[in-house]
């Protein structure tokens, strides 16, 4: 481990916190100008061509709003959970490859924060932890609005974190290997060796745990705005509620990543040309999440918890035990 | 070196964070830094490089016990602090006994340690999971099994105790039904 | 139009009654239900349709600042005071039937006989912060003098600013130019309003 390892770690590190910062802004644009399309609007028009720098003006205002800390919450915690939610997002972030390796300046690159051997687990039990961010805010606002969120995110949470476990399972049977880089060079060689194929189950279980886990739309009664304000983020101003939607929108990137990694074939062979294919991919991932916002309606806490336990769980169960038999003879 | 100063942040962070777990009288700042220590620990594992250790140790203790404690915690009043009402010096007295204690073998502990020798060798070219499942498989199936089986004793019960009532709807009883179980219950506390 | 053809209000022939199912009780039924739901694949159905919006990107969105939907000559928003084609001196003849019947007592006006001893209005003001624009003052002038205008912007820094008599009064070379627009009267319609009439598709 020598210097300039620890130094190139940093360089990633800073670039991917910066890359992904920015994305979280633009996604915010993408989302207000893709939802405005579906629903024959046109959305942010204003500022700049396009609208265009609607980010530029969101961030003046979140960096410059009051920090407004209600007297009766718990200010330690209501001032560190934000923080959580946005630190974990990133933190995710390490085990991800995001493009193949490539050579610069006579260094080979390899653009992924660490290539641990766990680093799926690691990618799902960090982004997991970014419940607590939710939790302890919804906690320490004294409102009842954030406590009813509070109790929902932790609930769902919980429960898919048993779908997205399970539905990974299959998969990482057949890849034995829980590394991403490993996942990708299982599926080299062409659309018909995704995993995709040889798992539908566990791709659309893992699919829909991913909406759970992002709280985005099916799922999005974390913070149901037309039932409980805007969850645990109700008491929240200026740039600590900022943080909970970097959180989210850098989720929600790194979890379209994971997709493609495990279940879409990721980016291959590691030419240009399909490297940019991966970008198309979990872009595309990254849209669906916008497209379900603008057509699907939420659901129940209680119906969510239906489909978790008596829907999905069962699946997913018999999908490990197929897939066992399987890889068995 | 770096391994070094990773490993002093990690115990002296760790520490304070249990510290305050237990020395405060805020539910919530006890919630959070047991789930900080949690967290911490796992550093230690990744530093030895039980990398699948140090995941689990995130999922299951931070992910899901620590998140149950939260939910429990729904039904109190977090933002209050609690006042202790007595503190039972005897408690106190056997506690910094068992620290104390626990302190000198953390101390001890290294100079035994260089003379302890791993029953179960981890495999050449084995990966940390492939390695943890070898020894999980073989020399300790049975205990794996018993803990499996277990578990699933626990969580049938706990439907079992839960599920009891699940069927009952107070939207789909009519008025008296739900007057008269009213009646038999105020007839068993009597 | 005969009044069967008017006694059909839906705008399309498409509708149709929804033919909602009991909820089944049987754990059976439940299942099947569950299975039908999935399968049905409705959900892509919602997809398409929020897609084919997008695509065919019809949209509807009036940029206000920049552009402004026609307004209606009923519409009664800031008042306007007329001035006489020929002479272009004032219309308002200081009756003070406006002031009398100001329902939010926000008209002020005042008057003095003046050289030619002709009556002449000295002071007249609406208060806008007040006025609650329903119009009676435009009904009751019998020379058409005081009317409503289009004038729904209405922004200042002082409330002073809203009872600024010149505002209102048409300037002269507006006049000149021959834009000062005529009152049509309180039953006039938008024109080409016959044009966006619609049968509602509810049946009464």
């Amino acid at each position: 481990m020598g210097i300039d390892y620890i130094i190139a770690t940093i360089i990633k590190i800073v670039i991917v916190m910066l890359v992904f910062s920015a994305l979280a802004g633009f996604g915010t644009y993408f989302e207000r100008k893709i939802l405005a399309f579906m629903q024959r609007r046109l959305g942010p028009m204003s500022v700049g061509p396009y609208g265009i720098l609607q980010i530029m003006a969101d961030g003046i205002k979140l960096f410059t709003k009051e920090d407004i800390i209600p007297t009766s919450a718990v200010d330690k915690i209501f001032k560190i959970a934000p923080i959580i939610t946005a630190s974990t997002a990133f933190m995710a972030a390490a085990t991800i490859p995001f493009w193949p390796d490539f050579t610069i300046f006579g260094y080979r690159v390899q653009p992924i924060i660490t290539d641990s051997s766990v680093g799926l687990l690691y990618v799902i039990g960090v982004m997991a932890i970014g419940l607590f961010g939710v939790l302890l805010g919804g906690m320490a606002s004294s409102n009842k609005y954030s406590l009813i969120s509070a109790a929902r995110s932790s609930a769902v949470f919980l429960s898919y974190e048993v779908i997205t476990g399970l539905a990974l399972l299959a998969p990482i049977m057949l890849v034995g290997s829980l590394s991403l880089v490993n996942f990708n060079a299982y599926q080299v060689g062409g659309i018909s060796n995704w995993l995709v194929w040889k798992q539908p189950m566990a791709f659309i279980l893992f699919w829909i745990a991913a909406f759970a886990e992002t709280g985005r739309t099916p799922f999005h009664l974390i913070a149901n705005d037309h039932e409980i304000i805007d969850g645990f983020g109700t008491e929240y101003s200026g740039m600590r509620w900022g943080l909970f939607f970097i959180g989210e929108y850098a989720n929600m990137f790194f979890i379209s990543f994971v997709i493609v990694l495990v279940f879409m074939g990721g980016f291959g062979d590691g030419s240009v040309l399909s490297a940019l294919a991966f970008l198309g991919k979990v872009a595309f991932f990254f849209f669906f999440f916008l497209w379900t916002r603008a057509a699907w309606p939420d659901v129940r806490p209680d119906q969510l918890m239906w489909l978790c336990w008596k829907v999905l769980m069962p699946l997913a169960v018999i999908n490990i035990v197929i897939t066992g038999f399987v890889v068995m003879f | 070196m770096f391994e070094a100063i990773a490993f002093y942040i990690f115990s002296i962070l760790t520490i304070i964070m249990f510290y305050i777990t237990i020395s405060t009288k805020q539910p919530l700042y006890a919630l959070t830094s047991l789930g900080a220590g949690m967290i911490l620990i796992s550093g230690f594992f990744f530093m030895l490089g039980a990398d699948f250790l140090g995941v689990v140790q995130i999922i299951v203790y931070t992910g899901a016990i620590m998140a149950l404690y939260a939910f429990g915690m729904m039904f109190f009043n977090t933002t209050k602090e609690i006042q202790e009402p007595r503190h039972d010096s005897g408690a106190v007295v056997t506690l910094s006994t068992v620290a104390a204690i626990l302190v000198i073998m953390i101390f001890v502990g290294p100079i035994i340690g260089d003379k302890m020798v791993s029953l179960y060798p981890p495999l050449q070219g084995a990966t940390n999971t492939q390695s943890i499942g070898m020894v999980l498989f073989t020399k300790y199936l049975v205990p794996f099994e018993l803990a499996a089986i277990m578990l699933l004793v626990a969580m049938v019960a706990g439907i079992v105790l839960a599920g009891k009532k699940m069927d009952r709807s107070l939207t789909l009883m009519t008025e008296e039904e739900i007057a008269m179980e009213q009646e038999a219950k105020n007839k068993v506390l009597v | 139009m005969s009044i069967e053809q008017f006694k059909n209000r839906n705008i399309s022939d498409d509708y149709y009654l929804v033919d909602i199912d009991d909820y089944p009780t049987t754990n059976l039924g439940k299942f099947t239900r569950a299975i039908k739901r999935t399968f049905k694949a409705e959900l892509l159905v919602g997809l398409w349709v929020v897609m084919r919006e997008m695509l065919k990107f019809n949209i509807h969105t009036v940029q206000y600042p920049k552009e402004k939907l026609p307004i209606g000559p009923r519409y009664r928003a800031v008042h306007e005071m007329k001035r006489l084609w020929e002479s272009g001196t004032e219309r308002c003849i200081g009756c003070g039937l406006c002031e009398k019947i100001c329902i939010s007592d926000c008209i002020r006006m005042d008057t003095k006989i003046d050289e030619e001893s002709r009556k002449e209005v000295s002071e007249y003001s609406i208060n806008l912060g007040r006025c609650i624009f329903c119009g009676y003052c435009a009904e009751v002038c019998p020379e058409l003098a005081i009317t409503h205008g289009g004038r729904y912007e209405n922004a200042s820094e002082q409330r002073a600013h809203f009872i600024m008599y010149d505002d209102m009064l048409t300037p002269m070379d507006m006049l000149k130019a021959g834009a000062q627009k005529e009152f049509e009267g309180f039953g006039a319609i938008t024109p080409h309003e016959d044009e966006s009439v619609k049968k509602t598709p509810l049946s009464y």
